[in-house]
């Protein structure tokens, strides 16, 4: 459990950053480390060199404007989820990121650092895609916003480049009278979610006139149910919309749980999701 | 662990069974691969490196084909071992043709051993069916007919 020696970098800002893993060689961004610090003590991953975000000015921040949240990549999950700002204008976040681990990991573990890593049964992904969510990255001389469904490509896939960092992510504020639910299997060992399911409701008059479907945890990467969505918006009951939820996916399959009893539980809890959804939607 | 699935390859079966056992088309596939070499007939040696989220390793390994029924199907052997665990797969392969060229199915057994498998459980068939699609999608790209055979 020692890992390989390392060179260590702690820049104080974004430009310092950027300009560090601007260059050729066997670099690795550290943020909170709760993936990459354990994969290092059993030399699963053996960066030559760390460059540690922790120290860098103007990336923790979380603030609402111009109807979006922005969330600084380096905005631990315990500061999303006990934030007030995230409360009160995308609360499905909020709901999400209070299920992620445990509170030693939540206190460390950061958005940032949790997406670039696009592990395929996180947590954030799912509600990410449900919010629409978009992710701001920069390099030296360029930066980019990149769509939520673009981004979880595959596992521990996304379109991030080695010498870009993601800075923020941009998330739509929730209409007020929008119902919205976070629903998780979690892994009894590991936290992670077996399946998860991020569900945004909206209604008028009784009818759903949106309906977003954010999957982790199913496939080898999380996506969004966009036929069961398309069910909702067209009238289907919350039954038959859940019951398309994964239709086409190569489910995932462990010692856990096989890739019918996962595809099973994500439909069950897709529905649950729905009805606490649509119950909470005014 | 079971692995199982089909592909489709844009080519007929007999150019699909040879470039499943052409050895400048798997180096180039294979995803990591830094080299494969014939060392007798239908046997191989090969250099990987495989790097997956953070995690990294290079493997040493060997391929080898057998029970060659061209151009139905065929069976392939990988063997492999590195630093952080050992890897050992075992499957046949077999095609038919189909309306868009040709469908290949294959159906094996992979154990997977060492510290990625003792820390990594709950995502190694996840991988395994990510690296294998990556694989067939490389093939199927670099197979499109480009001119005359």
């Amino acid at each position: 459990m020692i890992p390989q020696t390392f060179e260590y970098s702690a820049p104080a800002t974004l430009a310092e950053a950027l300009h560090m893993i601007d260059v050729e060689g066997d670099r690795k961004l550290l943020a909170g480390g709760m993936s990459l610090i354990p994969l290092m003590k059993l030399r699963l991953a053996q960066p030559g060199h760390l460059v540690d975000l922790g120290r860098v000015a103007g990336l923790t921040g979380i603030e609402a404007g111009g109807g979006k949240i922005r969330i600084g990549a380096m905005a631990t999950h315990h500061d999303v989820e006990t934030s007030a700002v995230v409360r009160a204008n995308c609360p499905l976040l909020g709901e999400t990121v209070g299920s992620i681990g445990d509170p030693q990991v939540r206190h460390r573990g950061t958005i940032g650092g949790s997406i670039a890593h696009a592990d395929p049964a996180a947590d954030y992904p799912a509600a990410l895609l449900a919010l629409e969510a978009q992710i701001r990255v920069v390099a030296a001389h360029r930066e980019r916003t990149i769509a939520a469904e673009d981004f979880f490509m595959d596992a521990f896939t996304t379109p991030l480049e080695a010498d870009e960092i993601v800075v923020e992510v941009l998330a739509p504020i929730e209409d007020s009278k929008e119902g919205y639910r976070y629903e998780k299997v979690a892994h009894p060992a590991s936290g992670f979610a077996v399946v998860g399911i991020a569900a945004r409701i909206q209604k008028t008059g009784g009818k759903i006139t949106m309906a977003r479907i954010g999957v982790t945890g199913l496939g080898s990467h999380a996506f969004r149910a966009h036929n069961a969505e398309a069910l909702l918006e067209g009238g289907a009951d919350v039954d038959a919309a859940a019951a398309v939820v994964g239709e086409g996916i190569d489910a995932n399959s462990d010692l856990y749980a096989s890739a019918e009893y996962r595809l099973h539980l994500a439909r069950v809890h897709a529905a649950r999701a729905l009805r606490t959804a649509l119950s909470r939607a005014e | 662990m079971k692995v199982a699935g089909s592909y489709s390859l844009p080519v007929p079966v007999e150019r699909a069974y040879a470039l499943l056992q052409d050895p400048d088309a798997l180096a180039k596939c294979i995803p990591g691969c830094e080299g494969l070499d014939r060392v007798a007939e239908d046997d191989y040696a090969m250099r990987m490196k495989m790097g997956i989220a953070s995690i990294s390793g290079r493997f040493d390994g060997k391929v080898r084909i057998s029970e060659k029924n061209p151009p139905v199907s065929f069976r392939m052997s990988v063997e492999g071992a590195g630093k952080i665990g050992f890897m050992k797969g075992d499957g046949v392969i077999s095609l038919a043709a189909a309306d868009s060229g040709s469908n290949v199915q294959f159906d094996g057994d992979v154990q997977v051993g060492g510290t990625i498998a003792n820390v990594g459980q709950r995502l190694i068939e996840t991988t395994a069916k990510m690296i294998i699609k990556r694989f067939f999608d490389c093939l199927a790209q670099n197979c499109l007919p480009t001119g005359p055979p």
